[in-house]
């Protein structure tokens, strides 16, 4: 009595049966061969063809599926979850459509008085009352699924006004509230992530200040700059690590506080100042942080720095230097120093570069340093 | 036919209908089918039905007898149509085979009625006497 796709329906019926077979369901299969052949038995059987009666169960099983579905389908229509005895009508009267049950054409039938239950009713009266052959063991049932109560069937009151009654109450709070990942996820992002980020920061200043420091250090003995003389020269009486600039021997004029972009003045200045400028040189060196962590070589990036600073030297430098090298003087004619800075730039990325670089920095360098003698002459 | 009577007499009617039918699921929390409560139950919870309550199970397993029992009825009489036939042809030599035997057959037969195309396949090796001692077994 199942349904109007027989044909694709039994194969598929079919195709279920190994699939159960491997995935445990013999047992009830056997049950269900057994309950069928008693019934055969009582109708008047004595024997069977084994695919027969096998033929027989499947059928009863996907019957007894299809009223499940059924009545749970019409359960679920009337919004409900679990199904009562009009959903099992409703869904014996699908299955026995085809044979037809007395009453189906009454439109405003009720369903208590459907022929089909009258039908099962009788056939209870009539038949024999037989019970199953045996007593069955432990059988796969889970007889009630029990749902978490929801706020309203607890009586608990929502943590939250968004949360409606009708939803699953929350586990008890010491379930989860001792939990590793409820407190980190607690304090983690105010505290924890901020100070490793603080932590991260300042270990990058300390390394640029001594990037920095090192820099000013190759830099002050060749750097010219007369205007800035004076504060230079204070700046250097207060500062213990101008000392190694003055190992090139250089005169006070060499003495330099940078133009404001790189900011070398701030390592120029005391130690106190230094945080202070940190803030505004850091916006030009953080740029090359990357390029120069990745850098294994320091003294490279050293002269890398230098070569900078160079190519932003005022013009009254660069006249001199364009008069006694040309190398550097068609370097540092071909552009000014936004040029010159994007010269610089890619040779960061490039390795194969570096040498070549490195050689021109140095020649720089060593220009430079001969030039501020030249300077310190005049 | 007598439509206006039903309407008039609805509510007696239906008082009465509802009595029955607590009436006929009352009855069944003492009636055992022969289909077992937990096989039942096993396949309903299969199927996503949830209900506790035994007498729906109970509802459930016998109408499914009802069914099984109807098929296996119609198979029988497929089968002793088919053996008058026979009877009548040889009615001498199939004295001895009087015994009803639930084929592949007869069942496709009765369960293309209830919407269920079964084909009996025709090279199956399957005799009754495969049958037979299964059968013999469970009795």
């Amino acid at each position: 009595m199942s349904d109007g796709g027989g044909e694709s329906g039994r194969e598929h019926d079919q195709s279920n049966t190994t699939q159960r077979k491997s995935s445990g369901d013999e047992f009830a299969r056997a049950i269900a061969k057994i309950a069928v052949a008693q019934v055969c038995e009582i109708v008047g059987f004595q024997t069977f063809q084994l695919s027969a009666l096998e033929t027989l169960s499947d059928v009863t099983v996907q019957y007894i599926h299809n009223i499940g579905k059924t009545a749970h389908l019409y359960a679920n229509l009337s919004g409900r979850t679990d199904c009562n005895v009009f959903d099992i009508i409703r869904g014996l009267e699908d299955l026995s459509v085809a044979q037809g049950f007395a009453g189906a054409s009454d439109i405003d039938r009720c369903l208590a008085s459907s022929g089909t239950v009258k039908e099962i009713s009788q056939y209870v009266a009539e038949s024999e009352h037989v019970p199953f052959a045996y007593s069955i063991p432990q059988f796969p049932v889970i007889k009630d699924r029990r749902p978490t109560p929801s706020f309203w069937q607890s009586g608990e009151e929502t943590p939250g006004e968004h949360i409606p009654t009708w939803l699953p109450a929350f586990p008890e709070p010491h379930t989860f509230s001792q939990s590793t990942t409820f407190n980190e996820r607690a304090t983690e992002p105010d505290t924890a992530i901020v100070e490793q980020e603080k932590q991260q920061r300042n270990v990058e200043q300390t390394m640029l200040n001594f990037q920095r420091r090192l820099v000013c250090n190759g830099m002050e003995g060749p750097s010219v700059d007369a205007g800035d003389a004076e504060k230079a020269k204070q700046a250097r009486e207060s500062n213990p690590f101008l000392a190694a600039p003055l190992q090139f021997g250089e005169t006070e004029v060499s003495q330099v506080t940078l133009p404001a972009k790189l900011s070398i003045k701030a390592t120029v200045e005391n130690l106190k100042d230094e945080n202070h400028a940190k803030d505004r040189c850091s916006s030009v060196l953080e740029t090359f942080a990357p390029a120069i962590e990745a850098i294994k070589n320091k003294s490279f990036e050293l002269e890398e720095d230098q070569k900078r600073i160079l190519s932003s030297r005022k013009p009254t430098v660069q006249f001199k230097i364009g008069m006694t090298k040309k190398s550097l003087g068609t370097l540092l004619h071909s552009g000014t120093h936004k040029k010159g800075f994007e010269e610089m730039y890619p040779c960061f990325g490039r390795e194969n570069e570096k040498d070549e670089k490195k050689r021109r920095a140095e020649k720089i360098l060593k220009n430079s340093m001969e030039n501020s003698q030249e300077l310190a002459q005049l | 036919m007598n439509h206006n009577q039903n309407q008039q007499s609805s509510e007696g009617r239906h008082d009465d209908d509802e009595a029955s039918l607590s009436e006929f699921l009352a009855s069944l929390m003492d009636y055992t089918p022969t289909i077992p409560d937990e096989l039942v139950e096993h396949y309903l919870a299969k199927s996503g039905f949830q209900c506790p309550d035994v007498r729906l199970i109970r509802l459930v397993a016998v109408a499914t007898q009802k069914f099984v029992a109807e098929v296996a009825t119609d198979a029988l009489q497929q089968c002793k149509a088919r053996q008058a036939a026979v009877v009548k042809d040889k009615r001498d030599k199939q004295q001895k085979d009087k015994r009803q035997i639930l084929t592949m057959e007869d069942l496709s037969k009765a369960l293309r009625e209830y919407g269920v195309n079964v084909k009996h396949q025709e090279y199956f090796a399957d005799s009754p006497s495969t049958g037979m001692d299964p059968a013999s077994r469970e009795e």
